[in-house]
This record gives C-alpha cells, sequence and structure tokens, in this order.
C-alpha cells in the first residue's frame, strides 16, 4: 500500500505561495517586496486549480510561484534592503535627536549602493531577450525625460532618463533601423527593428503631463530605477556593436541652449571620427554659421537643378538596385499573402538623403529632427528658437529644399520678386522660396510609413491633410479598410438597405427627429413588403409624395404602412400568385395591367430581399448544422463567433459611417 | 567659605615653589607678597609695601601703600585722639579709590561711632601687625616657614583698578598744602579743597545731624558722603566678618563620598584593578597599528569628497558579452507587449472612425472600467492642434502595475476556424425525401386521440381516441371508411395494425381489454377472409387445449379470449382478449403472431404476450422492477424490450434471460422504438429528451437530443428503408430527424435534424399524442390532442 497522501502537501497548494506568506518567508516589508519584485520581474500567477492552491477559502488573493520566491531568497538585493532599512533606522534616530548633521553624514556614507547590474544579465540571459523587453522601458523613459522635476521625480533621474534617451536615438538614426511611426492622439508611436526584434515606444508630444491622482510615483520610479540600467547597459552593447564609443561625447552646454540630439557627439571606436558618413549632422565641431554660409555658396549654383532631381526622386523607387526584393503583388483577390521582410536599412537610409530640411518653428522639432534624420536627412535646420544645434537657422538659405511649416497658408509673394537678387530673405508665410516644398508635417510621417515620397501637393500648407493612418493595422478578412472603397467590401444588397433606410430615416426625421435606427428599418421592411406584394401604383403615389414632402399626407401613408403590415408575412410565392391572379383579373376583364413600375427603390428592394433572403438560407443551414454539435463544440462555437460578429458589427457600422459621408459629400458637390 | 584642606596643603606647597621661580626677588619682598595675597599677580603692586613698614595698623585691610604710612603713623603717633583721627582721615580719603574707601570708612565708622572700641582696634590691630609666618626649625636645621592661613576674603585679592578722579599721579597730597586746590580732575579743571577746620567745627555745632549722615566725605567728589539703612547694615556686617547677604548659609552641610577615608564599609570593596597602575598593552598595539598605517599610507588624511566625486558615475558594460540562451522554462510568462494603436488613435483618422454622438455620449457615461476604448477617437485638422493626452502618465502607471501586480496566466488562443467545428453534413438536397407539409387533416373524432397506425399496405390510418371511437380513414381522400365504438367509458388507449401484408388485423386496447378487428366491408373479400381465418384458427386450439392455460396457470389465467358480441362481431371486431389491467400499449411481433401490451398498473400482469395462433396470454415476468412503461419485440432476433421508467431491459426469449440493460438517464421513459436493423432504439421520455442508443456501443446514449419545450410523447422509425424517424411531443410539434445507420461497425450512426412540423395545436398541456409512419412512403401520420389526425407529406 502507498503512502497515505495528505490533502495540502503537494502538487498545485505547494507550487503557490500567497503574497503575505511570501513577504514573510522573505522577512521584508511590502513596499520592499514590491521593489525586489520589479527589479527581479517576478509576478504574481493565477494557478489552474485556484480551489485547491487557497484551501478552499474563496477569498481574493495573489500568488506567487513558489519557486520565484525560494529564488528571491538568494537574493543579493535582499541583504542591501535590509542595510537600508537599519541605516533608516539609525537616521530616524539621529532626526529624532535632531541631529541632522549626523543624519546627513548617515545618508550620504551609510546608505547602501543598490546596483543592478547581475539582475540584467539574469533576467536577460542574452541581449535578443533585453531587446524583446524593451518597448516598456523606452516608453517609460521618454516619459519621463519629458516629465518636470518635482518632489517624487529627483531632476538628477530625469536628466539620466534624457540622456539614455537621446542616446538611443542617435543608435537609431546611425544604424537606419527606425521602421514605422505614427502621430496618434496619444503620442508618437516608433517602432525600430533592431537586431530582427522590433521595439515600439511612445513618446509623449511636449506638454505638462497630468501627473495628478492615483499615481504612485515610488512604483514608477523603482521602474525607471530599473530600466534605466537596463537602456544603458543595452545602449552600450548597440553602440559598440556599430563600432561607436559608449558613452558619446556630451557637451553640456550645447544641451543647456537646448541642442538636445546635436549635445552628443559620437564617435567611432578607431582613430578618426568619420564624419560625412553616418553622423556627420552630429560631429558639431563645424561652426553652424560658417558651415551654412560654405553651404550656401556650395548650393547657390545648384538651386536650379534641384528641381528636375527633386522630380526624379519620386519615380526613382521604381528603378532600383535589382539586388533589392521585387514586391509581389497577388493579382487574384482570393490568392495568399505571403509574408515579406520590410524596408532594407539602406532603402530607409535614402529616403530623406538628398533634401535639406528646414522646421518652422511651430513644429515640433525635436521627432521631426529625428526622424529626418533616421530616414538619411543629414542637414536639418530649423527656427533659432527652436533650439541650439540646427544645421542652419536662417530661413532663407538657398540649399534648403523643403521646409515643413503649420500654419495655415495666407497671400503669399514670391521672394524671387524682391530686388536685393543677391541673397533673398524669405520668410514664411509672408514669402516662399521658389523651388522649395512647402509642407505639413505629417508628410515626414505618411512618407515614412510607405516609404516612399508622397505627393506634396497633398500636404502643403493649409491644405485638408489626408487621413493619417496607422501602420501597424493589417486589415483581416472581413474587417473594414479604408483604403480600399466602399464598393469593394460591402456585403451584398448591403447598400441597398442602407439607402432604403435613410430614406426612411430622412423621412421619419422630418416627422420626428429622435427616431431609432432600428425601428426605421422595420419601418422599411413593411413598406417594401407592400412593394412585393404589387401595390406599384400606390407605393408611387407614396413616393411622390416623399419626395413632394408634404406633410398632411403622411398619415395617410402611415396608413399604407398598416396595410400592408398585415401582409407582410405573406410569402414570395403568395406575391407571385397574387400578381399572377391580378393578371388574370385583367385578362378577364379585358383591361392591360399596368406593367410595375421599375423605380430604384423597388430595384433595391429586391436585391436586398435577395441578399436577405440567401443570407437567411444560410443561416439557417448553419443553424442545422449547429443542432448537432455537442455541448462543449457548441460552447466553443458560440465563444469564436462571439468575436467574428463583433468585428462584423463593427465593419458593418463603420461602412454605414463611410457611405452616409460619402453620401453627404455627393450632396455638397452636387448643390 | 571653609577652606579645603587639600587646597591648603597645596597652596603651603607652593610657596618654595614661587621662591624658587623669582630668585631676583629678596626674601624679605617675598614673605611680604604672600603676606598679603595669594596670588602673584599683586606682586609687583605690594612690593613697596611689604617693604615700607609689616607694622602698619590696618595692613591687612588696605593695600594703599601711601596711605598705609600715613595710617601708620596715625595710629602709633596719636591713638587717643580719636576725633582728631578722623578728620585726619577724612581729609586723606580724597585720594583713596573706591575699595579703599569702602576699607577707610568702614575703619572710620567703627571707630566714630563707637569710641569707647579703641582698645579692641588696638588688640585687633596688634594681631594684624604680627607677621602671618612663624619661623621654625626643620630637620636638617635650616629656618622654615609656617605661614598661616590665608583668610580668603573678598578684599584679599583686589586687583581692580582704581578709578582716579584726581589726576595728580604718584605724589603724596601733601604737596598741595599750601594751595587752595588738592589736584586736578579729568579735565584739567582744580579740584577745590573742602573746607574744614574752624568754619566746618561751628557749622557741625549748628547743624543737626540728618539721617544717614556719616560725617565722611566722598574722598572723589569731596561731598558729604550719605548712606542708607541697608548700606550701613552692610557695612556692619562686613566689619564683623560676615556675610553680607542676609540668610546665607555658607557652610551647607556636605556629605563626603569620595574622600582620602578610608571607610570601614566601603562603597566597592574591590581592590583597585591593577589597570589603573599599568599601561594597557591593547591600546599600544592599536596605536602601532594605526600608526604602521600612517607610515605605510593605507591611512590618509581625511579630506572631504568633491561634488563630482560624490556623484557616482554609472558604469557600463557589456554585460552580455558571454551570453548564453537560458532554456526555456515552461512556468515562465513573458508579459504581453502592448497592442499597436489602431486606425482610430490617430490623430486625424478617417472620418467613419469618429464616433457620433450617440457613441461619444455612450462613451462619456460608461464607468472607466467599462469602456472598450479607454481613449474617444478625435480628429485634430493640423498637428499644432493636437493637445497633450491628459491620461497618458496614468495609463503608463498603470501599465507598470499590470506588469508587477497582475497575475498572469497562459491562455490557449482559440485558433479554430469555425467551419471545422461544424460538422460536414450531408446536402439537405440528398437528405430529401423527408415530409415538410401537412397534406391532410382527419378531423372528425370527439376529444383526443390517442393512437394512430398505419395498415401495412399503406391504404389506410386507424387512429383511437378519447371518445372510444377506433376510425379508419383513407389515406388519399382523408375519409372516414369506418368506425366503431369500442366502449362508452374507457378510451381507446392504442390502435395498432397486424404488420404483415398478408391480412389486415387490427388491434385496438379500451380499457383491459384488446380487440381483434378485421374492419368490415374496407376490405378485398380474400383478404377480409384470410384475416378471419387467422383469428378463427385460435378458438380450435383453445378449445381442443383448454386445460393447459388452466393447468399452467393454477388461479385465473392472465387473459381471457372471448367473442365480443354479435353487435361488434357485425362491424368486424371479432376477438376480445381481457387481461387484468389497462392496456396502454400495443405491440406485434414482425411475423404477426404475437403481440405483446402492456399495462403500466398492472404490476406483475404489466406485460403479456399473446399468441394469436392460440388465442393464449402469457405473463413472462413475474414481478418486474419498476413500472413497465412499453415493449416490443426485436425486429429479426427473439428478443424483447421492456422500458420501465428509467432502464430499458433486453431479453431473450428463446434462452429466457436478460441480455442487456439499457440506462438512458432519463427520468421517465415514454417511448422506445426499435430501429429496422436491431441495433439501434430511440427512446422518448417525458422530461423533453430524445435518446439514441447504440446498443453495440454501450449503455449509455449515444447522442441526447433535446430540441422540444416539452415531454416527448412517441418515438417511430420509418419501418419502410427511408433512413427517418420523427417524434411527437406535447409543445405540438413534430420532429423529424435523418438516422442513417450504416452497416460498417466502424461508423457511428448520422443522426440530422431534417424538419420541424407544426400544426397540431396544444390542448390542456397536450400535444401530439402519437405518429406514424408510412410503410413505403416518407410520410408520417400524427395524432393530436386537439381531436384530429395530420398526415404530412
Amino acid at each position: 500500500m502507498g503512502k497515505i497522501q495528505k490533502k495540502g502537501q503537494a502538487g498545485a497548494a505547494k507550487n503557490y505561495i500567497t503574497r503575505t506568506r511570501a513577504v514573510k518567508k522573505l522577512q521584508i516589508s511590502l513596499p520592499d517586496f514590491r521593489r525586489l519584485c520589479i527589479f527581479k520581474g517576478i509576478y504574481p500567477r493565477e494557478p489552474r486549480k485556484k480551489k485547491k492552491v487557497s484551501r478552499g477559502s474563496t477569498a481574493a488573493t495573489t500568488f506567487y510561484y513558489t519557486k520565484d520566491i525560494q529564488y528571491l531568497l538568494h537574493e543579493p538585493l535582499l541583504a542591501k534592503f535590509r542595510e537600508h532599512k537599519a541605516v533608516a533606522k539609525k537616521i530616524a534616530k539621529a532626526l529624532g535627536r535632531g541631529e541632522a548633521g549626523d543624519a546627513a553624514r548617515l545618508e550620504k556614507n551609510l546608505v547602501p549602493k543598490i546596483k543592478l547590474d547581475h539582475i540584467i544579465k539574469e533576467r536577460y540571459p542574452t541581449f535578443t531577450d533585453a531587446l524583446r523587453d524593451l518597448d516598456d522601458a523606452l516608453s517609460m523613459l521618454f516619459l519621463f525625460a519629458n516629465l518636470p522635476s518635482s518632489e517624487h521625480v529627483p531632476a538628477k533621474t530625469i536628466a539620466l532618463c534624457q540622456k539614455l534617451c537621446h542616446e538611443f536615438e542617435h543608435y537609431v538614426i546611425t544604424s537606419h533601423s527606425l521602421r514605422k511611426t505614427f502621430l496618434s492622439i496619444k503620442g508618437i508611436y516608433y517602432q525600430a527593428t533592431i537586431q530582427g526584434q522590433d521595439v515600439m515606444w511612445l513618446v509623449p508630444y511636449r506638454f505638462v503631463q497630468r501627473t495628478g491622482g492615483d499615481i504612485d510615483f515610488r512604483i514608477m520610479g523603482t521602474f525607471v530605477e530599473f530600466y534605466t540600467t537596463l537602456l544603458g547597459f543595452a545602449n552600450y552593447r548597440l553602440y559598440t556593436s556599430i563600432g561607436l564609443v559608449y558613452p558619446p561625447r556630451f557637451n553640456a552646454d550645447l544641451d543647456a541652449q537646448g541642442a538636445e540630439l546635436s549635445a552628443f557627439q559620437i564617435e567611432g571606436k578607431g582613430v578618426a571620427v568619420n564624419g560625412d558618413d553616418a553622423h556627420g549632422d552630429v560631429s558639431e565641431t563645424v561652426n553652424p554659421e560658417a558651415q551654412a554660409v560654405a553651404d550656401r555658396i556650395a548650393a547657390a549654383p545648384v538651386t536650379e537643378e534641384e528641381q528636375p532631381e527633386d522630380a526624379q526622386a519620386v519615380p526613382a523607387g521604381e528603378d532600383e538596385n535589382t539586388d533589392t526584393i521585387d514586391k509581389f503583388e497577388a493579382v487574384a483577390p482570393d490568392a495568399d499573402v505571403l509574408p515579406q521582410p520590410q524596408a532594407s536599412s539602406a532603402e530607409v537610409a535614402a529616403l530623406f538623403a538628398p533634401y535639406t530640411f528646414y522646421l518652422a518653428r511651430e513644429t515640433p522639432r525635436a521627432p521631426l529632427e529625428f526622424l529626418l534624420k533616421a530616414f538619411g536627412c543629414k542637414r536639418v535646420g530649423w527656427d533659432s528658437t527652436l533650439g541650439d544645434g540646427a544645421f542652419t537657422s536662417n530661413e532663407s538659405d538657398p540649399s534648403i529644399t523643403h521646409q515643413i511649416v503649420d500654419r495655415t497658408a495666407i497671400a503669399t509673394e514670391d521672394a524671387s520678386e524682391t530686388p536685393d537678387g543677391a541673397a533673398p530673405k524669405v520668410q514664411w508665410p509672408r514669402s516662399t522660396m521658389p523651388g522649395r516644398t512647402y509642407v505639413q508635417p505629417q508628410w515626414v510621417w505618411d512618407c515614412i510609413n510607405q516609404s516612399k515620397l508622397l505627393r506634396p501637393d497633398l500636404y502643403a500648407p493649409g491644405a485638408e491633410l489626408p487621413p493619417h493612418l496607422s501602420p501597424w493595422v493589417k486589415p483581416k478578412k472581413g474587417e473594414y479598410d479604408p483604403n480600399l472603397p466602399l464598393q469593394a467590401q460591402e456585403l451584398e444588397g448591403e447598400r441597398e438597405a442602407f439607402e432604403d433606410a435613410e430614406d426612411v430615416a430622412s423621412e421619419a426625421e422630418a416627422e420626428e427627429t429622435d427616431d431609432e435606427d432600428e425601428d426605421d428599418e422595420d419601418d422599411v421592411m413593411e413598406s417594401d413588403a407592400s412593394v412585393e406584394a404589387g401595390e406599384g401604383m400606390q407605393v408611387d403615389g407614396s413616393e411622390d409624395e416623399e419626395e413632394d414632402g408634404d406633410e398632411p399626407q403622411k398619415p395617410a401613408e402611415e396608413f399604407d404602412g398598416f396595410d400592408s403590415d398585415a401582409e407582410s408575412d405573406v410569402s414570395d410565392g403568395e406575391a407571385a400568385r397574387l400578381q399572377h391572379q391580378r393578371e388574370l383579373e385583367a385578362e378577364a376583364t379585358g383591361k392591360t395591367l399596368e406593367p410595375e413600375v421599375v423605380t430604384t427603390k423597388s430595384k433595391n428592394a429586391v436585391v436586398r430581399k435577395k441578399a436577405e433572403k440567401k443570407r437567411k438560407e444560410e443561416q439557417d443551414e448553419r443553424d442545422r448544422q449547429k443542432m448537432m454539435l455537442s455541448n462543449k463544440k457548441r460552447k466553443l462555437l458560440k465563444r469564436i463567433e462571439y468575436g467574428s460578429n463583433k468585428r462584423d458589427v463593427e465593419a458593418e457600422n463603420l461602412r454605414r459611417k463611410k457611405r452616409k459621408l460619402e453620401k453627404a459629400k455627393a450632396a455638397a458637390e452636387a448643390v | 567659605m571653609a577652606p579645603n584642606p587639600r587646597k591648603r596643603k597645596a597652596v603651603t606647597r607652593d610657596v618654595p615653589a614661587a621662591s624658587d621661580w623669582d630668585e631676583e626677588l629678596a626674601d624679605g619682598l617675598l614673605d611680604g607678597i604672600l603676606s598679603h595675597s595669594e596670588g602673584e599677580s599683586d606682586a609687583d603692586s605690594e612690593e613697596e609695601d611689604a617693604e615700607s613698614d609689616t607694622s602698619s595698623v590696618i595692613e591687612g585691610l588696605s593695600d594703599e601703600d601711601e596711605e598705609d604710612d600715613e595710617n601708620g603713623a596715625f595710629s602709633d603717633t596719636d591713638p587717643d585722639e580719636g576725633e582728631q583721627g578722623i578728620r585726619e582721615q577724612m581729609r586723606k580719603l580724597n585720594t583713596r579709590d573706591v575699595s579703599a574707601r569702602l576699607n577707610g570708612v568702614d575703619h572710620a565708622l567703627d571707630l566714630d561711632s563707637r569710641p569707647q572700641a579703641e582698645g579692641e582696634l588696638d588688640d585687633q590691630t596688634d594681631e594684624d601687625l604680627k607677621p602671618n609666618y612663624t619661623i621654625t626649625t626643620d630637620a636638617n636645621g635650616n629656618t622654615r616657614y609656617l605661614y598661616k592661613e590665608i583668610d580668603p576674603v573678598y578684599d584679599s585679592d583686589d586687583s581692580d583698578a582704581p578709578e582716579t578722579t584726581n589726576t595728580i599721579g604718584n605724589i603724596p597730597l601733601t604737596y598741595y598744602d599750601e594751595y587752595p586746590h588738592i589736584g586736578y580732575d579729568i579735565n584739567g579743571r582744580k579740584i577745590m579743597r573742602p573746607a574744614k577746620g574752624e568754619a566746618l567745627d561751628a557749622l557741625l555745632d549748628q547743624i543737626d545731624i540728618p539721617k544717614g549722615w556719616t560725617g565722611l566725605t566722598d574722598p572723589a567728589t569731596g561731598k558729604p558722603l550719605n548712606l542708607s539703612e541697608e548700606e550701613l547694615d552692610v557695612l556692619k556686617r562686613l566689619t564683623r566678618n560676615e556675610v553680607v547677604e542676609d540668610g546665607y548659609d555658607p557652610y551647607p552641610e556636605m556629605v563626603h563620598y569620595f574622600s582620602g577615608k578610608k571607610e570601614i564599609m566601603p562603597l566597592s570593596a574591590a581592590p583597585e584593578p591593577k589597570r589603573r597602575f599599568v599601561p594597557s598593552k591593547h591600546e599600544a598595539k592599536r596605536v602601532m597599528k594605526i600608526v604602521k598605517a600612517i607610515r605605510e599610507g593605507r591611512i590618509q588624511p581625511y579630506k572631504p569628497p568633491s561634488e563630482e566625486e560624490a556623484e557616482e558615475e554609472r558604469v557600463y558594460y557589456d554585460v552580455w558579452a558571454d551570453e548564453k540562451p537560458r532554456p526555456e522554462n515552461s512556468m515562465h510568462l513573458a508579459a504581453p507587449k502592448l497592442p499597436p494603436p489602431g486606425y482610430d488613435a490617430s490623430y486625424h483618422p478617417p472620418s467613419e472612425y469618429l464616433p457620433d454622438k450617440n457613441e461619444e455620449a455612450a462613451w462619456l457615461a460608461a464607468d472607466e472600467e467599462d469602456r472598450e476604448k479607454d481613449y474617444l477617437p478625435k480628429n485634430y485638422e493640423a498637428l499644432r492642434k493636437v493637445p497633450g493626452y491628459e491620461r497618458f502618465v496614468k495609463e503608463r502607471f498603470e501599465r507598470s502595475l499590470d506588469l508587477y501586480l497582475a497575475p498572469r496566466v497562459r491562455r490557449n488562443k482559440l485558433n479554430i476556424d469555425p467551419e471545422s467545428l461544424l460538422p460536414k453534413l450531408p446536402n439537405p438536397e440528398d437528405l430529401k425525401p423527408f415530409p415538410t407539409t401537412c397534406a391532410a387533416i382527419f378531423r372528425g373524432q370527439e376529444g383526443r386521440v390517442r393512437s394512430v397506425s398505419f395498415d401495412p399496405h399503406g391504404i389506410f390510418v386507424a387512429s383511437g381516441g378519447d371518445d372510444g371511437y377506433v376510425r379508419i380513414w383513407e389515406l388519399l381522400t382523408g375519409r372516414q371508411v369506418w368506425n366503431v365504438k369500442l366502449s362508452d367509458e374507457d378510451a381507446v388507449d392504442a390502435v395498432k395494425w397486424r404488420p404483415t401484408k398478408d391480412a389486415s388485423i387490427l388491434a385496438a386496447a379500451a380499457g383491459e381489454s384488446v380487440y381483434m378487428i378485421v374492419p368490415y366491408s374496407i376490405l378485398s373479400p380474400d383478404v377480409e377472409q384470410a384475416s378471419r381465418d387467422i383469428l378463427d384458427a385460435g378458438w380450435g386450439y383453445a378449445a381442443s387445449k383448454p386445460s393447459t392455460t388452466s393447468i399452467g396457470v393454477t388461479n385465473e389465467p392472465p387473459g381471457k379470449w372471448a367473442r365480443p358480441g354479435s353487435k361488434f362481431e357485425s362491424k368486424g371486431v371479432l376477438v376480445q382478449a381481457t387481461v387484468r389491467s389497462m392496456v396502454k400499449i400495443i405491440n406485434w411481433h414482425r411475423k404477426g403472431d404475437y403481440f405483446a401490451t402492456v399495462s403500466p398498473r398492472g404490476q406483475s400482469s404489466a406485460v403479456a404476450i399473446h399468441t394469436l395462433s392460440k388465442h393464449l396470454t402469457q405473463l413472462p415476468f413475474r414481478r418486474l422492477k419498476g413500472i413497465a412503461q412499453t415493449a416490443q419485440f426485436h425486429p429479426s432476433k427473439a428478443i424483447f424490450f421492456v422500458a420501465t421508467r428509467n432502464t430499458i431491459r433486453s431479453y431473450d426469449l428463446a434462452k429466457q434471460e436478460l441480455v442487456k440493460i439499457l440506462q438512458p438517464g432519463a427520468k421517465w421513459i415514454s417511448s422506445i422504438d426499435v430501429h429496422p436493423g436491431g441495433d439501434n432504439i430511440i427512446v422518448g421520455t417525458y422530461d423533453k429528451r430524445l435518446l439514441w442508443h447504440d446498443l453495440d456501443l454501450s449503455t449509455k446514449p449515444y447522442k441526447t437530443l433535446r430540441f422540444h419545450q416539452e415531454a416527448i410523447r412517441a418515438v417511430r422509425f420509418h419501418q419502410g428503408g427511408l433512413p427517418l424517424f420523427a417524434d411527437a411531443s406535447d409543445d405540438g410539434s413534430l420532429q423529424i430527424f435523418h438516422g442513417k445507420v450504416v452497416g460498417d461497425l466502424m461508423e457511428n450512426a448520422t443522426i440530422v435534424p431534417l424538419k420541424v412540423l407544426k400544426g397540431h395545436k396544444v390542448k390542456s398541456r397536450l400535444g401530439v399524442m402519437d405518429v406514424d409512419w408510412h410503410p413505403r412512403e416518407p410520410w408520417c401520420v400524427s395524432a393530436g390532442a386537439d381531436g384530429t389526425c395530420r398526415l404530412w407529406s
């Protein structure tokens, strides 16, 4: 006979441990435990058999994996925490005695310094693992880099975050690894592909962040502490992997003048700083003004040639090198899509390379500078109010090919008409430079996402911008795709149903404005049934009335609806029989039966009816099949269908809105 | 204050040392110093004093040298002329400093107030005049000075600089005797000599002495000095060597805890430890250690760290220098990444993504946790108009909470194509034919129709109902062709045609009796004759062997076979077999020689098997477990199925043993039917279930179908080769299924629901009572509680 197994001695009951017990086992306070968990990446679990784990108690509890906690027992940080606790006691004692100097000394000398290096290595055994987890780190650090310092967030932390973020941006610029970016209402999303890993992060717009409410900055601070260490090491690895020196030289003076990215000087591992290749823009040793003058001199004769080059740049995408991967477009719509690698770094590096950009002072400089540089542009100038480190801060620099502006256009006069031809002074929006392209900032983002230069006239200042679409959404079957025309997506008979509904809705709106959509659709069905029943004449009449829009006629029309209501459940066959009967009667009396007038409405109704019937049949068939499923499978199917139904409803809703908008637009154009 | 003995000792000890220090001074001079004060600070000023005259009168009281001379002269020359002395002194007082003046005043006052005390004063002065030491010889024969105690009174050591009001310097005042003034004040003005002599005396005689008058002149100002009561008191105390303050105890009792005295009961009896006397080795060791460290440069003098050093520099290096991938741990669940933003998160989305008014209101009204999206899509025409996102920090905070606080669980994502779940059903076209519409309604019955049956040729339908009639309808026309009223009080519970085609016999049950009917005048004569022959054959058997039954069964036989009477016989009701209790179910054997009746209330005689050819009734079960609901013969084997309330038993009739017990899991079985193949049974139950049992599989049902809202009353397979079966339910509907059984043992039966036939009305919660299939065609007929039968085709 085997040993008698006691309940709760093995298995799930032993594998999990509640938080309270974990804290007791580690003999630390709850905040310390929290910090430790954040540092070590320990998280609670949801046991599969919760009842067994909680031994019958139904109270909501957090469970940790016992082995995780056991593993925490050997953590060197634990000793540091205990030391810290001891020192804290001493400091408190000193403060209690009023010995502030003593307390300061204790704090300065005795408080243990926590190093997280070993944890980084432990949590991310390979660099790829670290890259995979960089999303949250980057988002958090970019947020902190944009926060004001407060009592919770010391200025030192913010400076560190800024430094690390800029260093990372420099890596992305140098390695041309940025792939996608998106302007959302939350902030700006970026996605870079670094060593095969997609890293996406979100940078807030530069406004004062709302930090009120129940935000615990101690928790955030703990995360930031870990993430700064992680990003520091990641930066080191990234820099050294492309042969750069880490940390880059940091010019505090330039930074104080708002140079941001340009405050860092990237250096190669070799003796020379290969300035002009990848990071010529960064080596700011040259006096920018002198550089600007030199460039102007160099560019002065080129300005005429710039124009054709610009024109060529767009088709240049087609006759690219032959060693690149060609894009395969499916001919038939039902073909499978084979994934192809996205833009290579060489393409990325070449996107904005031949151009010189100038950022007007109302544009967000930091993201634009980062993006333009990441996509190959080496000469980005901006208004001097936007900070230091610009390629040129002279708006009338002739080497500028593109100017990014975000203001409505007002009446302009061409700068070339000014008498002093030597150095025309241009200033948007008073005057424009001939040959210079003026675009709104969204142009940059859309160009990057489509990895080609788009028509700048669509993005001209003051123009209504095309919608800005997320580059991450891949429309699946059955989902709405705003890129495709509506006709390609809608279901059979949907448009007709919509048009009818619209008619009735508008009609109903005339009557009572707050009518529900569903009711409208019901009405439609009823009135359409009357059409089917062969009361063509009357319907015609009623339609005329509708067009007249006479209000006193409405009750009569409603009565019609009521009449047809009674007949609405008569099947199609019945209707056909009635029609036949009428024909027979007409034949007998010798009258000629008026042929049914085919209006758009009746045509719509026919199409819609057909589609509806087909759908109904399909639905019936499906229900029949479902009857045969076992209970388990039926529930499963229900779950699956829930998702797809939701998706369908959403897509239909979007299509409906789109149709409405299109109709409104068409009406506006007609007027 | 009592001088401390130890202190005193120290003083006496100091003396020779002092003489050692100042060797240039003569012994006598030193003597004088010591006699005047303890401190050396006065030594210089007192040199002269000691030198001049050791026998001065008021030596102990005054420090001023010239004055000493004068005083000494006074007291020596005319001690008895008190008045004179006072005047003289008053004259001299001018030049004295404040402290001296006090002394002088004190002295003068004494003299003045008590002239009779002159002698005492003399004594006192004599005592003062004595040297304050005695000379003895020490052990070596040298002279030894033994000093007296020094009385440390307040003025014994007065180093306060006198405030000079007369600036004539250190010269005797006698130099100014011939001048009207006595000197100059600090501003150089003459200080006039105060009035004196006879004029003064005359004045004194005239004037009453005012209160507080001392008769003294302030030596500094030359004006008469008035003293208050208190001041006088103070002076008096001073002269008596008393403490000036009132009520002050100069000698409080003192406890000598630590003294040189050896106590009899000391506080600690421990002998003085050695370490008090011997230098500590340990300390020396430690000191040497430190000395060594300093010499070697290990200990640096402390230097406060500069600001840059204080800010620790983070050192980064390649942590992943020797990276080794860790094998995947199944227990590790990586945190899911945040999903990328969709179209509607854009700052300038396509306008169809913008919420309309209703959606916006709904979003705003919803609780924050119920919102599907945490943002409301919004459109901004230009990038410059985009405001900051106010929940940014909050969202990031929530994300970090999720990272460390949210329990993680691995969920299998359903990546199943829903189409693959749905069974591959045969095409509905392939399933045809099956009944779809109501082709005929047989009306004319009163009350419920309880039972219907098709005749084996498929021409007639027999029905029996509450009105006690058995009616036969012609199928094609729907006309009632024949009827008979079997009973006035009992309903006809079951009608069943005999299944063979050679004859046409209808069995009907009303009350306890089962009637064998060969309907008169609707059959062809030869068929009618054959049928009558079959029925009549039994009479002979029963007559020839009357004893078997009576012998076999000692008591009353289970069934009585008799002729029903001429009235019935004229209609065609030829045989009446009566059992012990109400018969509810009749089921024929396939060959038509046997039929089974079930009377649920009959207990031991609930199930009876009747032999038509012998007019014999047998009770196969002596006792039956449970209440029998229905019984049926196997279509090909000698197996008999009996259904009780919740089990179905199959018995081998040849071997007379139990074969199988099926447990449908139903609460109350209403009816069963055996598939023509014999391996499958369908079971209808009052708890709304239709169960399909595959006898080869298990005792549990193969499929449980629950499509009815109410109890199922009857189930029936199509017997003529079509894979159909139907059930009838109290919800007024029939359901037609496709139930195909394949000969292959590996393949299970396919059951496909085909059609719900609705038409019967529900009366007093009863809907369709019975159903039967046409022997060949896909038609079925149903009996309804509404008094109609319906043919479905």
